[in-house]
């Protein structure tokens, strides 16, 4: 009797040891990797350390004060309209190719789970996983300079950002008046106007609007590649070296992405 | 045809004093977008330059990805997550002090700490990636060191954000019990709060992993490092088959990570 509680601690120790020496494993090995990684990035430690007192002295000297007169002037403020502009395009084009694809998307009320579902997945996931600016530069050197291949970018980033989030409200919705509506002999479509939409319109707002603020911050950063707004005037100061002007740059684009999330929160509280 | 009628009397929504309005707001949101549109499709855009519509499908076809490349590119992918794998690493340490000063239960004090932590989330989550890269690059040189750095500063709002939420909102009568043993803040902080929080926490800290892979993508287009750099290399150069294999393989590579993560967080979250 004895014997056999005695085997079983020890089996019991011999478990609990060998599992202590596999965890120490692991956290000996992420350390290798990690130590590795650095070699790996040939990431200078040494300069990292040093760094921030050259940063700070570059950020007082030669970056900071911002240069507003620059930053107000008519030039900059048109581009900034045109970001804008581009933000709301691109979300209001985009969000019209989503809604039919998160309708396609979703499993319980897609119109058809052989062809459509997948397509419209696949398309989603596609455009998820491409970034924008590498996108706006595909579609710049595709089409032409300017606006016209930004708002193309942001539609795109739309379908991925937004389709996802709509598809996944369609399939939490009450399936009652879906099949309520589908004995009447109703087509797909009737379906959809008279069952599905009523019941996601509020959260389908709110994504709508949040997905304009997230495309407004994508579009500021758009024109770095030549596909219009004000990171074009953000590269050519850069380009020039007047990071005083830079900074101003940099300052108006918070000013607007702050501004956008303010309005979107209250809007999306409105909304609801 | 009487009872149809009737409906459309009975509906409230369809009288005339509810109905107009709405519809005169959806012509202005209209007219709106529509001159939108003219201003920047119509006549911002330079259409005297875009080629005609089979020179487009030309190109179109040229970004065919040349499969050859794809091995060129292993080393710069593998930087690239790794470079996600720093950043989120670094933003998960700095996000702790923060979201500890910016939760309002456990802030120290309202006045000074509780702004000065919001105001790190708000220019942390309002800046985007690609100019934190370029501060860095000017500051550092080129290299993955800069692209990390704009990573953890970027990443930092939202960890801190959701961690600062996730504070508030955790049960109060554990950090109570602790409190009434006559424990000091931070050591309530620390076996109160902390085991409520950490599995959020760890979720949000993966989910954050994966969002940086896109992010890391496209720092290389300004020399932060990573698979960015050799993108805008081959398409300076012209070579958009070379070009397309950059982007065939950033989309592999952020699918793989998005699969990777859901089965990681769903697997947490289950237990």
């Amino acid at each position: 009797m004895t014997n056999a509680i005695n085997t079983n601690y020890q089996s019991f120790k011999f478990n609990q040891r060998i599992r202590r020496i596999i965890k120490f494993g692991i956290i000996l090995g992420l350390i290798t990797f990690g130590y590795w990684t650095i070699i790996f990035l040939d990431i200078p430690i040494k300069r990292m350390l040093d760094m921030f007192g050259p940063l700070a002295t570059m950020l007082a000297e030669r970056v900071f004060p911002p240069d507003l007169e620059y930053a107000s002037s008519w030039k900059v403020f048109i581009s900034v309209i045109e970001t804008v502009e581009m933000s709301i395009l691109g979300a209001f084009y985009g969000t019209l190719i989503t809604i039919p694809l998160a309708w396609c998307a979703a499993w319980n009320i897609t119109p058809s789970r052989e062809i459509l579902y997948p397509l419209s997945r696949s398309i989603i996931v596609l455009c998820r996983s491409l970034p924008t600016l590498m996108l706006g530069l595909l579609l710049v050197s595709l089409f032409v300079f300017g606006p016209f291949a930004g708002i193309l970018a942001l539609a795109i980033g739309t379908i991925g950002f937004a389709g996802k989030l709509m598809a996944e409200q369609c399939e939490a919705i009450d399936m009652g008046p879906v099949d309520a509506i589908s004995a009447t002999g109703a087509s797909p479509l009737k379906i959809f106007i008279y069952a599905v939409l009523p019941q996601v319109k509020s959260e389908w707002t709110g994504i709508i609007i949040y997905n304009w603020d997230a495309r407004l911050r994508g579009s500021t950063i758009l024109g770095f590649v030549g596909a219009g707004g004000i990171g074009l005037h953000l590269r050519h100061q850069i380009s020039i070296l007047e990071y005083h002007a830079t900074l101003g740059i940099i300052c108006i684009i918070v000013i607007l992405v702050l501004f956008s999330e303010t309005l979107s929160h209250f809007c999306r509280k409105w909304a609801r | 045809m009487i009872q149809k009628m009737a409906g459309h009397i009975n509906n409230p929504l369809r009288k005339r004093n509810v109905i107009i309005p709405r519809y005169i707001a959806y012509g202005i949101i209209l007219v709106i977008i529509l001159g939108m549109s003219a201003h920047l499709i119509v006549f911002g855009t330079d259409w005297k330059r875009m080629s005609s519509i089979n020179e487009v499908f030309e190109t179109l076809f040229s970004f065919f990805p040349n499969l050859k490349f794809i091995p060129e590119i292993a080393g710069p992918l593998f930087e690239t997550t790794l470079m996600a794998f720093w950043g989120t690493l670094l933003a998960v340490i700095l996000s702790i002090p923060i979201s500890y000063l910016a939760a309002t239960t456990t802030t120290p004090s309202m006045l000074i700490t509780f702004p000065l932590g919001r105001a790190f989330i708000v220019l942390s989550r309002s800046t985007h990636e690609i100019i934190f890269a370029l501060i860095f690059v000017v500051a550092l040189g080129l290299g993955p060191l800069p692209g990390i750095l704009a990573l953890a500063c970027r990443s930092v709002g939202f960890m801190s954000k959701t961690t600062a939420e996730a504070i508030e909102a955790c049960n109060q009568g554990a950090i109570e019990a602790i409190k009434s043993t006559g424990a000091r803040k931070l050591v309530q902080f620390f076996f109160a709060v902390v085991p409520q929080v950490f599995p959020i926490f760890l979720g949000n800290a993966i989910f954050q992993f994966d969002i940086n892979i896109r992010r890391a993508a496209i720092l290389g287009m300004v020399g932060a490092g990573g698979i960015g750099l050799h993108f805008s290399e081959q398409m300076k150069a012209y070579n958009y088959d070379n070009a397309g294999a950059c982007v065939f393989a950033v989309v592999i590579l952020v699918i793989l990570g998005e699969v990777i993560s859901n089965r990681i967080r769903t697997k947490l979250i289950a237990g």
